[in-house]
């Protein structure tokens, strides 16, 4: 669809140009320069559909189904690979994001149930893991995921992350409909911004394609060290950008990716890196965008 | 989703920090190593189950020589470097085998079977399982020549690619099948229903396995032993508390190329230095759970 219908916009009507440099200057409290957000993404693989990603292909190639190799393989990550990453938010006191398929919470409660009992952010995610332009009715599928965390957390989700950061022309106005304050699927700033919707406003908390496992492990098959050494990079960076005031720095992670045994050390290392610096400071996306609305007035 | 076919429903969620105790693994270890060679049958007038070269200008041509004798090297030369390590080090892997290799490639599989060798079904010849047109036919075919070849029945399963279509599983334990390698979603072996009765799962790997690794995302050559040892080492750390098993799976075009063995020679002597780390096949794996959980009489 090429097109934009009535109800959209383009981006450019969205958000002007505006260059990070000349901004009003950020301040985080005590001090720190870099707010650093960490989302975990926890899917429901539909195995009656075909795999949003795979790590094998079939002898003589083609995607017969069903494809139970790499349904079993996501699975391990939900099974496994979670209770893993916990640790590592439990052993540094992090503040968790889990960006969630409404679905998935009744799929994996005792994964809900860990998040919650934590005070983890609950991020919409979609109902099912499938690009939203490929959704029957997408006011249908927000209201779906938007009241499976409502009823499971007794909160309604603030934040919304399309699956595979995906949207339609509309999808920013829909959100606003349903109460949403931010999106983080716009990954164009290191500072949130503001977003223009035919029902008001719509902010959004930068999110990150390039921190991202399945970019780098699952399309760039980077060896599993690429993601400490990106993320410290990219933190360094960062933080020495914030000389002219405070940035946002997000990394992304997926337990059947990053929980892996082999890469789990990676995730946690980066962690300790991040950490270790007096100048970051561990946050939800609701938090960053509370600070980011009173900073920027 | 209820239909009894469905992967998640004949083993439904389950949290690994749930669990009860596995059985303490013999002789008092606390991890296992399966290691597993893969011996294919690519049949010259398919396409090819891999390619390394793609033909100019991408066209699939027929036949496809090129990868045809690519993967004959691993027949001819590769495998017997696996022979040689293995010797050497006392160990006796799991082989998946395609049954037509008994015929094809007498030569290879009779070694395999006087070393002792514990034969795992791996279909007929190496497609796509979904592309066989009597399945049930084909899994009684392949087993029945394994067991007429090796003198008794094999009681493990890997689906060519890992590949099932829904019903897979209930004509593996109508065949005899024991347990199978296609759910690599946990860390333990699990049970699975089928209406013929009940299969254990074992972690195979789709991680450390060098099709995925060396053939689609396209790693260099060392991060095979790199990889190994992040696993190997994460899941020691954890096998303090709960037995784990760490299996790798080679096939000889792959790994048994001059520029790769050394890599894998090395995991083993790495490995070795490590207490606690017992050398199982599929079929000691399969009977240390089952003496517990008593899946089969």
């Amino acid at each position: 669809m090429n097109q934009v219908p009535p109800g959209g916009m383009l981006p450019g009507e969205r958000i002007a140009f505006d260059p990070i440099a000349g901004r009003r200057r950020l301040e985080l409290p005590d001090g720190k320069r870099v707010a650093v957000w960490i989302i975990v993404n926890i899917e429901e693989w539909n195995p009656l559909e075909t795999m949003p990603r795979t790590v094998l292909t079939p002898p003589a190639g083609g995607a017969p189904m069903p494809d139970i190799p790499n349904w079993a393989w996501h699975e391990y990550g939900n099974r496994v690979g979670f209770w893993r990453i916990l640790d590592v938010f439990d052993d540094f006191s992090l503040p968790g994001n889990l960006a969630v398929n409404g679905c998935a919470i009744a799929a994996y409660p005792q994964i809900a149930e860990a998040a919650h009992a934590r005070g983890w952010e609950f991020i919409g995610h979609g109902f099912s893991q499938k690009n939203m332009q490929k959704v029957a009715d997408e006011v249908e599928d927000i209201r779906l995921t938007t009241e499976a965390i409502q009823r499971f957390t007794g909160t309604r989700p603030r934040g919304w992350l399309g699956p595979g950061l995906t949207e339609t022309w509309e999808t920013p106005e829909r959100l606003v409909a349903a109460g949403y304050d931010y999106v983080a699927d716009w990954v164009l700033d290191d500072q949130p911004v503001v977003l223009k919707t035919r029902n008001g406003p719509l902010a959004n908390v930068p999110y990150t394609q390039e921190c991202n496992d399945v970019a780098m492990m699952l399309i760039q098959h980077h060896k599993a060290s690429e993601y400490r050494d990106r993320a410290i990079d990219q933190f360094e960076q960062i933080r020495s950008d914030a000389r002219h005031g405070a940035r946002v720095m997000a990394m992304v992670l997926h337990p059947y990716i990053m929980g892996a045994p082999h890469r789990l050390r990676y995730f946690r290392e980066a962690v300790a890196h991040i950490a270790g610096c007096p100048d970051a400071v561990f946050m939800t996306g609701s938090a960053i965008l509370d600070w980011a609305k009173a900073q920027q007035g | 989703m209820t239909d009894p076919t469905l992967p998640g429903t004949r083993n439904p969620y389950s949290a690994i920090v749930d669990r009860a105790p596995l059985p303490p693994l013999p002789g008092g270890a606390r991890m296992a190593f399966w290691s597993i060679v893969n011996l294919e049958v690519w049949d010259i007038s398919r396409p090819m189950a891999r390619q390394v070269i793609p033909a100019p200008t991408g066209q699939v041509l027929l036949p496809d020589v090129p990868n045809w004798s690519w993967h004959e090297y691993g027949m001819r030369v590769g495998v017997w470097r696996f022979f040689k390590l293995y010797e050497r080090l006392g160990i006796r892997p799991t082989l998946s085998i395609n049954a037509r290799v008994c015929d094809d490639y007498e030569r290879v599989a009779a070694h395999a079977r006087d070393l002792g060798w514990e034969p795992m079904g791996h279909a007929w010849e190496q497609m796509p399982i979904h592309k066989v047109d009597d399945q049930r036919a084909m899994i009684f075919r392949s087993m029945d020549r394994l067991e007429s070849f090796w003198g008794k029945r094999p009681i493990g399963w890997l689906g060519p690619g890992l590949t099932q279509t829904y019903d897979t599983p209930e004509n593996l334990a109508e065949a005899g099948v024991k347990y199978i390698g296609d759910f690599v979603y946990d860390d333990d072996p699990t049970v699975i229903t089928t209406a013929q009765g009940p299969l254990v799962t074992l972690p195979y790997t789709v991680e450390l396995n060098d099709i995925p690794m060396m053939i689609v995302q396209h790693h260099e050559s060392a991060y095979w032993k790199t990889r190994v040892m992040d696993q190997f080492k994460r899941l020691y750390e954890e096998s303090a508390e709960r037995p784990k098993i760490i299996s790798i799976a080679i096939h000889p075009y792959i790994s048994g190329q001059p520029h790769r063995i050394r890599y894998l020679e090395e995991i083993y002597a790495e490995v070795a230095e490590y207490a606690g780390v017992v050398h199982m096949n599929g079929a000691e794996l399969y009977d240390w759970y089952n003496a517990a959980a008593k899946v089969h009489p």
